[in-house]
């Protein structure tokens, strides 16, 4: 899909391997599992917790310039929605593309309507998303 | 959690320091390491994915 995933934890590579080896949802996974065991890259990304050593639910897309786009933070008790993070990272790849136009709540692939700021969409967004 | 946690300075829109990890590679059945820079090069897009412990849900 174009894009670098590389999931993090405060674990070591050789716990890594331990668990994708043993762990049977974790056999046809194909990216770099992240070794972080000082928790160094979660406090940059103000995802670590002081009090347990670990990190939290965060959810980072990082541009190729290397400008951070999205952020998103879950407690330890919830899941994530990859089904929203790849709406996010479509909307990246659009807006890139389309560096005059805005991705709305609504928007979820190619083709979707945007909207491209201007003195005649001031008050008409609604119009303009119909 | 009693401290919450602090952001140290990622703010969105903002720039990413560089920074490097040591990573087990299940594709390659082999250790490696991800570094941004190379990533920047490369003109590839990056998603960080933190969670808290292997053996847990993700």
């Amino acid at each position: 899909m174009g894009a670098e995933i590389v999931t993090v934890s405060t674990d070591t590579q050789f716990v890594h391997l331990a668990w994708q080896r043993d762990e049977k949802s974790l056999e046809n996974v194909k990216y770099p599992m992240g070794s972080d065991p000082t928790g160094n890259l979660a406090k940059m990304f103000g995802v670590y917790d002081e009090e347990t050593g670990l990190a939290l639910r965060g959810t980072f897309i990082i541009s190729p310039d290397g400008t951070l786009l999205n952020a998103e933070v879950n407690y330890y008790n919830m899941g994530r929605n990859i089904d929203e993070l790849m709406r996010k990272f479509k909307a990246n790849l659009h807006l890139a593309r389309h560096t005059n136009q805005g991705c709305p709540a609504k928007w979820k692939d190619k083709g979707d309507k945007t909207l491209t700021p201007s003195a005649k969409l001031v008050g008409k967004v609604h119009e303009a998303l119909e | 959690m009693a401290n919450g946690c602090e952001c140290l300075g990622c703010n969105v829109g903002s720039k990413v320091p560089d920074f490097k990890l040591t990573t087990y590679d299940p594709s390659k059945g082999d250790f490696g390491e991800v570094n941004l820079k190379t990533l920047k090069k490369d003109k590839k897009w990056t998603i960080l994915f933190f969670y808290p412990a292997d053996f847990t849900f993700v």
